[in-house]
């Protein structure tokens, strides 16, 4: 990340996408075995500084876009990414990639905490873990929601969907589609 | 059956799963404990905790979920289930996405959703730290670690350890 104005300058010269199926593969195992904390941020280091595939630009603008898509967002970028390199292959190859070594993780120390899970005070540090992830999807909406905040409409817009969904328990079901109906005619409105 | 059911169920919320897996949280938290009562409201959260405190995409707690219902094949199966659907939707949409770069219609609809995949964040993170009945304690930590997040910039992981000390002292 250092030295980051002469990266963007010269970059379009030495950027190149993988060469090989093989390659492929290997970057994004790459990325799924070392993203502790989120998988972000490793697939910026791996893409974008180490292997050099694609553009800082490039990157944020396909980020950008799966964060918009519905499923997981680094899965959709493998997707969309294998697909622009080679195709379906390169799809099926890079979210295998992705996906396999982290499958394999989290599967293993599920098995272990339910070797210990009688022990109380290993169910109450993982519960602390777990309060203190929906602590980060807080901090996750509050960050991305401080644009909306000038905007009285999306406010009430988000207030009426939080309890909707968070208090009163409707399924998303319903929620999403009324919810977006709504939100599509107030932007139409430039009230978003 | 229970496969079965779990499969589609997952493939649903797959496609309405605006801005990820964060956003479709409650209701997975609602169908899995609420309805099917697969898991109890403390085994959902601390699948969660495994899901995150685990390298990878937190997609992988759909994989958690399939093995408490049905093993290994349900952790496959569910992991699939949940990534398949929107897969297409990517790869079909990521290419319409690049051609409509600077048309009206794609502005519109980014600015329509934002607020929608907002309150649905806020949601999981409401309901993640709300199992059962509302406990202090677990929205004590849960403040904590949404004021770390945004006052420092730290990874992510030494929020969570940060949770599992509080955790340790407080539950």
């Amino acid at each position: 990340m250092k030295e980051e104005p002469q990266e963007t300058r010269f970059q379009r010269v030495n950027v190149a996408p993988p060469k090989t199926l093989g390659e492929l593969f290997l970057g994004f195992l790459s990325i799924g075995a070392r993203s502790f904390g989120g998988v972000l941020p490793w697939a910026y280091r791996t893409m974008v500084e180490e292997r050099r595939w694609m553009t800082p630009a490039d990157f944020t603008e396909t980020i950008g876009l799966c964060q918009f898509l519905p499923g997981p967002n680094i899965g959709n970028a493998s997707i969309v990414l294998g697909k622009r390199w080679f195709g379906l292959a390169g799809s099926v190859v890079a979210f295998l990639g992705l996906m396999a070594l982290p499958f394999i993780w989290v599967l293993a120390l599920f098995a272990l905490y339910n070797d210990f899970s009688a022990n109380p005070l290993v169910t109450s540090v993982v519960t602390g873990v777990g309060a203190a992830g929906a602590g980060l999807f807080v901090g996750t909406a509050l960050k991305l929601g401080r644009p909306l905040a000038r905007k009285p409409v999306a406010v009430v817009l988000v207030a009426v969907c939080f309890l909707l969904v968070a208090v009163a328990r409707i399924s998303l079901v319903a929620v999403i589609p009324a919810g977006l109906l709504l939100a599509l005619l107030a932007a139409r409105r430039n009230w978003l | 059956m229970t496969l079965v059911e779990l499969a589609l169920y997952f493939g649903l919320l797959s496609l309405i799963s605006l801005g990820g897996m964060p956003s479709v949280m409650p209701e997975m938290q609602r169908f899995v404990v609420d309805v099917k009562g697969w898991l109890t409201p403390a085994e959902f959260i601390q699948a969660f905790a495994v899901g995150q405190a685990a390298p990878g995409p937190n997609v992988l707690i759909a994989s958690l979920i399939g093995w408490k219902v049905a093993g290994i094949p349900g952790a496959i199966i569910a992991l699939l289930a949940f990534c398949f659907p929107a897969a297409v939707v990517a790869w079909w949409v990521a290419e319409l996405w690049d051609r409509f770069k600077d048309s009206p219609w794609r502005r519109t609809a980014q600015r329509a959703i934002a607020p929608i995949v907002v309150a649905l964040i806020l949601s999981g993170g409401f309901v993640l730290a709300t199992p059962g009945s509302p406990d202090w304690r677990l929205w004590l930590i849960a403040a904590s670690s949404a004021a770390a997040m945004l006052l420092v910039n730290v990874n992510p992981l030494w929020i969570l350890a940060g949770g599992g000390i509080l955790g340790a002292a407080l539950l």
